[in-house]
């Protein structure tokens, strides 16, 4: 696969890219948890929906491993947003 | 065989900064961490750092020292780890929020005692406070106004620490590498290195224990019992909604009624939930337009799973506190496990029965604060240099020698059951 180009836009929820996830990694990054913790990226609105393939695509390029020995986020509630009104009701 | 001066057991805030210390000192260092850096609950945790959120005394002093070291941190490091300030520059400062006449007299009491040992921290009534904060519910009594303590990227002070140490060519970081044994003289029980799952051996004369809630793992490999217990919290985030709270912290008075044990205290007139969970709000809106709304205090076990009742709960205090919070959507909640000491001081020293052993563990829910000053202490520890902080002895682990754990674990086993007993009946109820 082609090298993507350093100023390439990979979350854009936190505006984080693929340069700054390089540099992460050369910091001893070596999952998709610890670029999130070193970038931010996967940590805005859609909590990684739409970028953690990306990120885990860059990961595997930089470090030379299998797309599946970089991880994945944690899952973490709610499963959508819900308003804190609705969740003081315990609707949940 | 490598070799080093000193080797740190421990990739989050207390070894990070342990490591970054010595190798100011010249020491040559090798940091090993199990998984990666800021791993552990420095990655589950709020930021915010101050000597306000302490036991006026040893506690609260600990804490201005670390700030003072945070001070120059943010002025001389290249990495930025998000000391965050209001639009003015200044530190975002906390406020605390009154809601009975009994949480009036506690916090006189302790702005009186923080004063006296040069904490900047003052009593407001409502109207200021509702200057402060326009949007905090209008039934309070009044509160505290601490303008000095501050808020950082907690995950980010242990990369900062990490890449800041490397410039000095001292520092080795071994990640996805777990200690699994510590190497001792047979006669005088000095240490002489470590073992890895690797079944590598790393050879040092100095060895410092930085695993939070995982220390008594660590120490049982020496032979000591180290009264270190996970204590659960758990927060929820918000949507980017602009600033709830203008960008300081705001708890409620409750946080010291539901971090510390002490006898007859006064009862929040608070829901059954908020009770059962040892709920108590802290909330602040961060520059990004982010709010984080918590926290909780419990003992569970190493889980660090959250909860849909105790985000429930924290919902509830959120709304009684902010009422706009209430149209305010959640986007996540995550939990942590806080390194409770038994006497609720940390332990930064030596150990006279293991000779180059040291402890940077056990900060409960103040290691974000209190990582700089632990790591300087740590540093000169082991260097033999003068200690900064007066009172260092006081979190020592000489102090044990004369205090009864088993009674303080009954009194943490009591509170313990006692909340239980009232999720049980909620429980019930449903
Ligand atoms: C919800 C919550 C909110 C909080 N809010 C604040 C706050 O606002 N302000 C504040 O000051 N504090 C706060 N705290 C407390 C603070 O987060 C902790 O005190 C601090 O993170 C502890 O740091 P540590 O370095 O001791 O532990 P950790 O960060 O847990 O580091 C210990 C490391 O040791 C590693 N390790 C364990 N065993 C081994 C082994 N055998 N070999 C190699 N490595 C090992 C672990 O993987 C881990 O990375 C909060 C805590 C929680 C849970």
């Amino acid at each position: 696969m082609a090298r993507l180009d350093d100023d390439m836009l990979v979350c854009r929820c936190e505006e984080v890219t693929v340069g700054e996830i390089r540099e992460a990694i050369a910091q001893g990054a070596f999952d998709v948890v610890g670029v999130k913790r070193r970038t931010r990226a996967g940590m805005g609105l859609c909590q990684g929906r739409t970028c953690e393939k990306l990120v885990q695509q860059i990961i595997s390029q930089e470090l030379g491993v299998g797309p599946h020995e970089t991880g994945s986020s944690s899952v973490r509630p709610p499963v959508r947003p819900i308003s804190y009104g609705a969740l003081a009701e315990g609707e949940f | 065989m490598k070799s080093y001066d000193v080797i740190v057991i421990g990739g989050g805030m207390m070894g990070t900064a342990s490591a970054y210390y010595l190798t100011q000192e010249g020491m040559k260092v090798c940091l090993i961490e199990r998984d990666d850096i800021a791993f552990g609950t420095v990655s589950h945790t709020d930021g915010y750092i101050g000597a306000s959120e302490k036991e006026p005394g040893v506690d609260s002093m600990q804490g201005m020292a670390s700030m003072k070291l945070y001070d120059e941190m943010r002025k001389t490091f290249d990495y930025d780890f998000e000391y965050s300030t209001n639009e003015n520059g200044d530190p975002i400062g906390f406020v605390y929020f009154c809601e009975s006449e009994f949480e009036m007299e506690m916090a006189k009491k302790q702005v009186a005692e923080n004063q006296k040992l040069g904490i900047e921290q003052y009593m407001v009534s409502v109207q200021e406070l509702r200057e402060l904060e326009p949007n905090c519910a209008t039934d309070l009594l009044g509160g505290m106004w601490v303008p000095k303590d501050a808020a950082v990227c907690p995950f980010k002070v242990p990369f900062a620490f990490v890449q800041e140490a490397r410039k000095t060519g001292l520092l080795d970081v071994m990640t996805r590498t777990e200690v699994v044994d510590i190497i001792q003289d047979p006669n005088t029980k000095a240490v002489q290195g470590v073992v890895t799952d690797k079944g590598e051996t790393i050879n040092a004369p100095n060895i410092v224990n930085a695993c939070g809630c995982w220390a008594p793992f660590i120490g049982a490999m020496v032979g000591m019992e180290i009264p270190i217990e996970p204590r659960f919290g758990q927060l929820t985030i918000t949507e980017k909604a602009g600033k709830i709270t203008q960008n300081r912290l705001c708890m409620e008075y409750g946080y010291f009624l539901t971090k510390f044990f002490h006898d007859g205290e006064g009862e929040r007139p608070i829901p059954d939930l908020v009770k059962a969970y040892n709920v108590c709000l802290n909330i602040t809106s961060d520059l990004t337009g982010n709010t984080v709304i918590g926290g909780c205090r419990l003992f569970r076990g190493f889980s660090i799973k959250s909860e849909y009742k105790i985000m429930q709960a924290c919902a509830m205090r959120g709304i009684r506190f902010f009422p706009m919070v209430k149209d305010l959507n959640c986007i996540r909640a995550f939990g942590g496990i806080r390194p409770f000491c038994l006497d609720q001081l940390p332990i930064v020293s030596d150990v006279e029965e293991v000779p180059g052993f040291f402890m940077a563990a056990g900060h409960e829910g103040d290691g974000i604060t209190l990582g700089p000053i632990t790591g300087k202490l740590i540093s000169q520890y082991v260097t033999g240099k003068p200690l900064e902080f007066e009172l260092a002895h006081e979190i020592a682990w000489s102090r044990f020698k004369n205090k009864d754990i088993a009674a303080l674990k009954a009194k943490e086993e009591a509170n313990t059951r006692a909340l239980q007993e009232i999720e049980r009946k909620i429980l019930a109820r449903l």
